[in-house]
């Protein structure tokens, strides 16, 4: 069970994730934002994702390339609007990237240890537990939501979606709370009857440790938004 | 003096005296029936569990044995909310104590696999309630090896709780309960949808249990499985204990009293012979091929779903991988006006097939042909209706008659007619304007195939209709399925349940054993 030397821990994870969020909100110049980007892919390598990295890197040069491409003075209103897009799309992905790298590598048990060594109360560790168990359930739902759904003619295909929104969305959306419902309260049974809610310490069997790897990893991938904000870059 | 008794044995048992509950509001309601919430949930109810001694609650739907099951491990009146009147203590900790205080206490099983962990990995659920109660990661070790060896769960480590077959969650269930040590184990209807091999596997674990001392407590309609684990049978009717047995009396009761209790039967032989007779039949009846009528047959079906199902090694000599599924399928031969129960353990692509039926799956390899037709899978869609077991995605509109009426035209005076008829025959006449979601599991089960044949569809497929269900209403799902088979559909039957196999179904196709993909 022992990690990857090269493998980060979850408060690392955390805070890559902050930093992705910062450089949305520092309005950083792009290529300081390139080269978050590809420091914050290269950690996938380790941990096995090399297919999620490639996929996640070439979007991300594509719209670079997109939003570089077009010129700026282009008589073209529609060029413009695709480069408008393709910057907006740009600036969220060093947030997808991070995010989609810490939720894919991170097991639920490791995310709620590292909540707890940060001292977070637990109103608000177990809500975060509720919502990371719920996902996978829902988008088993969902599944079955639309088998049901073409079994019974309403709103079949794939662009059904698109053209009846409101109503396939009722569709979907009833059942899926119905049942929601029903599943939180069974997990709720099920938790409080294993102590979920029991005051006191709780343990963990996760053993989660900073390493000098995780401290590099902070340090190195911090410079770049640092310089650019002290305008060094 | 009962006083005094309560505080002589504390350590394993459960002492009730003239308790009387019943919900307040909605709470605990929507678990199951709807016509239940103006009664007590239980009424009167005294009863005590030795310490060693192995309980099973038993009765119809309904008659409070889960309530029963839910006052023993604290979690009526707290997280259950009502009217409680009359004492009970469970190791001698009074109810209405916070369900903390029942944790180290009482280990509890629920029905419904899917919902019943909060991790995401068996190791963490294994784990998590020696976290809660604050052991250090040492111990925790410690005892996770030694719960894995007393149930002999290795296989279950470490991997995603979500790829886990039902019966393979149910065990790590009891596993998970067992961590803390607990003097008594509550288990409400565990067996819910499971296969006869997980239920013996189940059963294993709780004979170990019952070895080592703990008190068990098994809230179940089932009872063939827990004929020999059984000390005393306890049945329940209307939230009233309405008979006290020894396992000794009751197992000589005879089948026909059982049956009026509502339960299920103790001695599955006779109903496992007339299945083995029926799956005989249908090999004997297609080699003779004297088929007429409308049919769906299969040639050389081959099944499957994964990450790159179009491609999975067309010559099939590789073997699946992780999350993909490929099987080859005998030859089917399903007939209009009969029906078919499809059995076979967990795994064997019960549902697979089902959905490759329902054109829901494209297959793989193989035709599916009608009336000697081949089928493109979405006209299969078109034609065949599949009513899951959790009926509840199949329900979109507001009331029981618009359902009927989704996506037609409700001004044509044909349609409305049509549609007065199948709510007269399918009994949800009185029903029409509820909503969907107001209705008890039956009603919804009729609902939904009330849509079905709206549509006319001719294939009807059911995905485990019984599960759960006590004696009325599996011979209520019985009559429907005969209403289905008059009306001269295809009627298909997902089931474990050989009781509805033997007493209701025509033909039994076993999808055992796995041939896994050999090449021809």
């Amino acid at each position: 069970m022992t990690a990857h030397p090269l493998a980060l821990d979850p408060r690392t994870k955390l805070f890559l994730l902050l930093l992705a969020n910062l450089l949305l909100f520092f309005h950083v110049h792009t290529h300081t934002e390139i080269m978050l980007v590809t420091l914050t892919l290269l950690p996938m390598l380790p941990a096995g994702r090399w297919r999620m990295a490639l996929r996640l890197g070439a979007t991300y040069a594509a719209l670079v390339a997109v939003s570089c491409l077009v010129p700026a003075d282009s008589p073209n209103p529609w060029l413009h609007l695709v480069a408008l897009l393709a910057v907006g799309l740009r600036m969220m992905m060093p947030c997808l990237i991070t995010g989609a790298y810490a939720f894919s590598t991170t097991k639920t048990s490791e995310f709620v240890c590292a909540m707890r060594r940060m001292r977070m109360p637990e109103t608000i560790v177990i809500p975060c537990m509720v919502v990371i168990r719920f996902f996978p359930t829902i988008v088993q739902d969902y599944r079955q939501i639309r088998a049901a759904m073409a079994l019974r003619g309403v709103a079949e295909g794939r662009f059904a979606l698109v053209r009846h929104p409101m109503q396939s969305l009722e569709y979907v959306l009833v059942p899926l709370m119905m049942n929601a419902a029903n599943v939180a309260q069974d997990l709720s049974v099920a938790a409080l009857t294993k102590g979920l809610g029991r005051p006191g310490t709780h343990t963990s069997l996760t053993v989660i440790r900073m390493r000098p790897v995780d401290w590099l990893a902070m340090i190195v991938c911090a410079t770049p938004l640092a310089l650019d904000i002290l305008g060094v870059l | 003096m009962s006083h005094v008794t309560i505080e002589t044995d504390t350590t394993a048992s459960i002492i009730t005296e003239h308790v009387t509950f019943h919900y307040g509001s909605a709470a605990g309601a929507s678990s199951s029936s709807s016509e239940r919430p103006t009664r007590d949930a239980l009424n009167d109810v005294s009863l005590r569990v030795s310490p060693g001694e192995c309980v099973v609650l038993c009765g119809r739907s309904g008659c409070g044995k889960t309530s029963y099951t839910r006052l023993a491990n604290g979690l009526i009146p707290t997280f259950f909310a009502g009217e409680l009147t009359g004492a009970h203590h469970t190791a001698g900790i009074p109810a209405g104590s916070p369900v903390d205080a029942f944790t180290p206490i009482v280990g509890s099983v629920f029905q419904n696999p899917k919902t019943q962990y909060f991790n995401a990995d068996t190791t963490s659920e294994l784990a998590f309630p020696c976290e809660n109660m604050g052991m250090p990661a040492d111990e925790i070790r410690r005892r996770l090896a030694e719960t894995v060896r007393r149930f002999g769960i290795e296989p279950l480590l470490n991997r995603s709780v979500f790829r886990l077959s039902g019966g393979q969650k149910q065990r790590l269930a009891v596993a998970a309960a067992t961590m803390l040590h607990p003097p008594i184990m509550v288990l409400d209807e565990p067996t819910g949808n499971l296969d006869a091999r997980s239920i013996d596997e189940l059963h294993g674990m709780i004979a170990r249990l019952k070895e080592s001392g703990t008190t068990v407590v098994i809230a179940e309609h089932r009872l063939a499985w827990c004929r020999d684990l059984a000390d005393r049978f306890v049945v329940f009717e209307h939230g009233r204990v309405i008979g006290d047995y020894t396992a000794r009396d009751f197992l000589v009761l005879s089948p026909e009293t059982i049956m009026s209790m509502g339960l299920r039967a103790l001695d599955m032989r006779p109903y496992r012979a007339v299945v083995e007779a029926k799956r005989h039949d249908v090999t004997v009846r297609n080699a003779a091929d004297d088929e007429t009528g409308p049919m769906l047959r299969t040639r050389m079906l081959r099944i499957g779903y994964g990450r790159r199902r179009g491609m999975i090694d067309p010559i099939g000599r590789g073997r699946p991988k992780r999350g993909e599924f490929l099987r080859d399928v005998p030859d089917l031969t399903l007939r209009a006006g009969r029906i078919t129960a499809l059995m076979g353990a967990n795994g064997t692509g019960k549902s697979t097939l089902v959905r490759t039926l329902c054109g829901l799956l494209r297959p793989i390899g193989g035709a599916i042909l009608w009336d000697g037709k081949p089928v493109r899978a979405a006209a299969l869609t078109r034609r065949a209706f599949l009513v899951m077991q959790d009926v509840n995605y199949q329900l979109f509109a507001d009331s029981v008659r618009e359902e009927l009426m989704l996506g037609l035209d409700e001004n044509d005076s044909e349609i409305r007619r049509r549609c007065d008829r199948l709510l007269r025959d399918l009994d949800l006449e009185t029903l029409a304007d509820r909503h969907p979601m107001s209705l008890s599991g039956g009603e919804k089960q009729r609902t939904a195939i009330a849509s079905a044949l709206m549509c006319g569809k001719e294939l009807i497929v059911l995905d485990e209709p019984t599960s759960g269900l006590d004696r009325f209403h599996m011979r209520q799902v019985g009559l429907l399925l005969q209403r289905l088979k008059r009306a001269g559909r295809i009627v298909v039957v997902v089931t474990h349940d050989e009781e509805l196999a033997a007493d209701w179904c025509d033909d039994v196709i076993d999808l055992d054993p796995v041939e896994t993909s050999s090449s021809i």
